[in-house]
């Protein structure tokens, strides 16, 4: 009798992995149609790779300028121009993806990190915990993040690390409720009762066959993450609350080209136009990834 | 006889689907007659209700009809303009819907959908088509008309709501009332109840009624006239008398020993083998031909025309005479 | 009467988030390493009077910390806060302390109710007008269209796009808006075309979807079968159906309306409440800051509420 339990047990995950394997690749064959998700994803390959390497193809340094050299429109020399200090508008940039970079990966992680914990133990334990923390998510979304995240940026200052919390803190909610709304149409699943009916303990249960279910849905909702955290590191900047000059960041030089954009717009436009396909591709490969990997999703 | 209120001619209608096409209906034609109640009989993807919904128009988006007739006194109806059809329906044909659930628009109040069919078709002034609604409520069996014409469709039950549906479809006094699956979303009891309501109001009127159900029994207690549809193409086509004691084609025959009467004591239910197919091909022989015990190589090859088989009674089958000296 | 009943209900829950907001605030700003609730920020400011004139610096200190109330225990610090937040007695700013934050907000707040309230109106007239075209002749090169615009519009954020037009409007078709500046009513257009441009991408993309789902429903065809026409039918049946279904997908996103008032202010220069936190963060002047984020957030629930009513009266399955 064990044997069989065993023997059925083991099927059952066998057939679980096979199931998850081909799904990857249907939806990844479903992604490709889409022929914005995969020019989005094209350029946000091209970012990152920008983002890595930017520091060691960078012509200039970011913190020196040319002072004989200010305000140039874009030349050979300075192929993006020079803003009002002879910065090389061209190396700021690369020096700000991979900032933009580094906070917007960051904070998505700290906001999913906290949104699967507290959406665990709520969709979990139920009772109590799961009242107050949906109370509590209930708080965070009637708010947006971006004020909490002000307030953070007052009480942490304006590092990496500090931004990364600031904007990372505020938004689990979102990853809370949908970490909860899974693990709730899971636990009376066939296969989630198999399993306890086998005798495994929670943690295992959700580590074995929660998690691995709700990759999908997951996947999609940290893409769509990641282009709101660029968003609001801009914003903070823009409100003069983001990373602190010198260090360069797209927030600080759309603000700046804000102030003097009728006599030198070209420090407008590559900033702003970069942020704003990226943000544009960003958004096309989550919708992608949503069409492809949620079955409700498309038209 | 006289001239017939609706006659089908020789329809064909096609669906696309992303892969391929369903012919969901072949060939097939029937007339009904003023102050006659016809009956459709069939398994959902017989054709039935698309036969219907296709002459008046109301066929889904990737349905296209490649052939055939609908003739309404005298009009071809598939002819028409769009804007022409509009004029027809719900004036001179009017339809009641299987699922009352969803059918009505849950943020209209039921007597503006009511009063809209008459407003629209100017059948009435607003003045006179308030009163006729309040009238039909009443006739229809709804309490304390003058308060409920204010209500939305979320405060009836659903036997409430199909009576709303037929209020709507006879708004206007339609010679024509298309019934597709009135009751089949209802409780038995309830089904009873619209069954009863609407020869009530067949007799009063004096209107003709083509009711499209997989009911058999239902069709033979209300209609004067029986189809049997199967794979997109007629089968069977016979007067409910004639029908009850003659039927002869084996679905017909298996479709009456699947259902239970009283008084057949005893009788065993014996359900008809196999499972209705999908047509994606033109039908090269009878679709009943796979699940039929009197097949032969010619079902296969050969589409059966439906012919005359006796005083109102028409069949389409190779083998009817064999199979109705078999029965008796 | 229902109504009444549920208006009050949301109230008492407007109030108590209210509450959090401000505890939170300030029990974040209490802690801040810069700000002035810290005591102790202030007394290095003042150091150099504590040798010279021990007894002015000690009434200085204790004059500073009893006007902000910073000389009581938190608990009390922050439900005496609470109740002056509560009942619109925000005291003066720190900053500039002969300023009281109420005359500040009289001359901003009105703006930014504008600018928001100004945007949610544009993106509804001109979002559910595209959103309803593009379902109409969906598949066709004018959904395509529509839909990438919208997409366009809810990837670009405000302050982008605000740049954007700034650049469009001062060089190119140079004089035909003002580009900054607040006080003729023509200077408020291209603030309220940067905050609109990601709702009536939202608008317009829920409408799409929400009218193909409607027009594919039972009812449509019912209406079809009374042989009502085709304008009848999309408008009064269709359209109407998906208004309710998309409002309560909406309500949320015009939070964001007013989150990026702020940012549209600052690069169009109007004195708005936008500019107002602005000058409190950066110069961690609390008072002004909290009362910000106070107002700001009972815009929003403000807002919010209203989207809640409007659905309540246009479809009568909601239950109070």
């Amino acid at each position: 009798m064990a044997s069989t339990v065993a023997e059925t047990h083991s099927e059952v995950v066998l057939k679980k992995k096979k199931v998850r394997r081909s799904e990857f690749y249907q939806g990844w064959k479903r992604f490709k149609k889409h022929r914005l998700a995969v020019i989005g994803l094209v350029w946000v390959v091209i970012f990152c790779l920008a983002g890595i390497i930017g520091p060691w193809v960078a012509p200039h340094d970011y913190r020196t300028g040319d002072f004989l050299a200010i305000n140039q429109a874009p030349s050979w020399k300075y192929i993006f121009g020079t803003d009002n200090v002879g910065h090389d508008m061209f190396s700021q940039i690369l020096y700000s993806i991979r900032s933009a970079l580094i906070i917007a990966i960051g904070a998505t992680l700290v906001s999913f990190i906290i949104g699967v914990i507290l959406g665990l133990w709520a969709g979990l334990r139920g009772g109590i915990a799961d009242m107050i923390i949906m109370r509590a998510v209930d708080f965070m979304m009637t708010l947006p993040g971006f004020l909490f995240a002000l307030i953070l940026v007052i009480m942490l200052g304006r590092g990496y690390l500090s931004l990364i919390l600031a904007i990372g803190i505020p938004g689990w909610a979102g990853y809370a409720r949908l970490i909860r709304s899974l693990v709730l149409s899971m636990r009376d699943s066939e296969m989630v009762e198999a399993a306890r009916a086998l005798g495994a303990s929670q943690a295992h249960i959700a580590r074995r066959y929660m998690l691995p279910n709700v990759i999908g849905s997951m996947g999609v909702a940290l893409a769509f993450g990641i282009p709101g955290d660029l968003i609001q590191i801009a914003g903070l900047s823009i409100f003069g609350m983001g990373l602190q000059p010198p260090i360069p960041s797209f927030g600080n030089m759309i603000a700046q080209a804000g102030e003097n954009i009728l006599g030198f717009p070209w420090l407008l436009y590559f900033p702003a136009g970069i942020f704003a396909i990226t943000l544009l591709s960003f958004l096309f490969v989550a919708d992608g990834l949503q069409e492809a990997f949620s079955p409700k999703g498309g038209n | 006889m006289s001239e017939p209120l609706l006659s089908i001619e020789n329809l064909q209608v096609k669906f696309s689907r992303s892969e391929d096409e369903v012919y969901a209906v072949n060939n097939v034609s029937f007339a009904i007659h003023e102050n006659e109640a016809l009956g459709i009989v069939g398994e959902s993807g017989s054709g039935k209700s698309v036969t219907l919904m296709s002459s008046i128009g109301l066929i889904r988006e990737n349905g296209k009809i490649t052939s055939g007739k609908a003739l309404f006194q005298g009009k071809d109806l598939l002819k028409l303009r769009p804007k022409q059809l509009e004029d027809i329906r719900g004036r001179d044909i009017g339809v009641v819907f299987q699922d009352p659930m969803t059918s009505l628009n849950p943020i209209m109040r039921i007597g503006d959908q009511i009063m809209e069919a008459m407003l629209t078709h100017q059948y009435a002034s607003r003045k006179e088509a308030f009163n006729r609604t309040i009238q039909l409520l009443q006739e229809i069996g709804i309490p304390d008309p003058h308060s409920r014409f204010k209500s939305y469709p979320h405060e009836f039950s659903g036997g409430m709501r199909q009576r709303i549906m037929i209020a709507i479809a006879l708004a206007c006094e339609p010679q024509l009332l298309i019934a597709d699956e009135p009751t089949t979303a209802l409780d038995v009891t309830v089904q009873m109840q619209i069954l009863a309501l609407l020869q009530d109001l067949r007799r009063k009127r004096g209107m003709s009624v083509v009711i499209v159900t997989h009911d058999f029994g239902l069709a033979t207690n209300f209609c004067d006239k029986i189809i049997v549809m199967y794979g997109g193409q007629i089968m069977e086509a016979a007067s409910t008398d004639m029908f009850i004691r003659e039927a002869t084609h084996p679905y017909s025959i298996g479709l009456k020993a699947s259902i239970i009467e009283v008084g057949n004591k005893g009788k065993e239910i014996s359900p008809i083998p196999g499972a209705a197919r999908t047509l994606t091909e033109a039908p090269t022989g009878c679709p009943f031909a796979e699940r039929c015990p009197f097949k032969t190589e010619r079902c296969l090859n050969e589409v059966p025309e439906l012919r005359a088989f006796g005083i109102d009674h028409y069949i389409a089958c190779h083998h009817a005479e064999e199979v109705a000296s078999y029965a008796v | 009467m229902a109504i009444l009943k549920f208006i009050s209900k949301r109230i008492v829950q407007i109030i108590i988030t209210l509450i959090l907001v401000i505890s939170v605030s300030y029990i974040m700003m209490y802690f801040s390493p810069g700000g002035f609730m810290n005591t102790s920020t202030m007394a290095t400011a003042l150091a150099p009077l504590q040798g010279q004139n021990p007894v002015l610096y000690q009434e200085v200190m204790e004059q500073f910390q009893s006007r902000y109330g910073l000389n009581l225990p938190l608990y009390q610090q922050i439900l005496k806060y609470v109740w002056h937040e509560l009942t619109f007695d925000f005291g003066n700013s720190m900053q500039n302390p002969s300023l009281s934050i109420m005359s500040q907000l009289q001359r901003t707040l009105p703006v930014s109710v504008i600018l928001a309230f100004g945007s949610i109106i544009l993106s509804v007239v001109v979002g559910v007008p595209l959103g309803i075209i593009a379902a109409l002749k969906r598949n066709t090169w004018v959904d395509y269209l529509v839909s990438t615009v919208s997409l366009a519009g809810q990837a670009i954020p405000a302050f982008v796009l605000a740049v954007i037009l700034v650049l469009l409007f001062g060089v190119v078709f140079q004089g035909i808006l003002p580009i900054t500046g607040w006080g003729r009513w023509d200077e408020a257009i291209l603030p309220i075309i940067c905050l609109s441009a990601a709702n009536v991408g939202v608008v317009a993309r829920y409408m799409r979807g929400s009218l193909i789902e409607t027009l594919r429903s039972d009812f449509i065809r019912t209406a079809k079968a009374k042989g009502v026409k085709y304008w009848p039918m999309v408008m009064k049946h269709g359209v109407k159906n998906s208004l309710t279904a998309m409002i309560t997908v909406i309500g949320p996103q015009f939070a964001f309306t007013v989150m990026g008032t702020i940012w549209v202010e600052q690069i169009f220069a109007i004195p708005g409440l936008g500019q107002v936190m602005q000058t409190a963060f950066t110069s961690f002047d609390f008072p002004l800051a909290i009362t910000s984020v106070f107002l700001l957030g009972s815009m929003i629930m403000v807002m919010n509420l209203m989207v809640d009513i409007i659905y309540a009266i246009i479809d009568p399955r909601v239950k109070l």
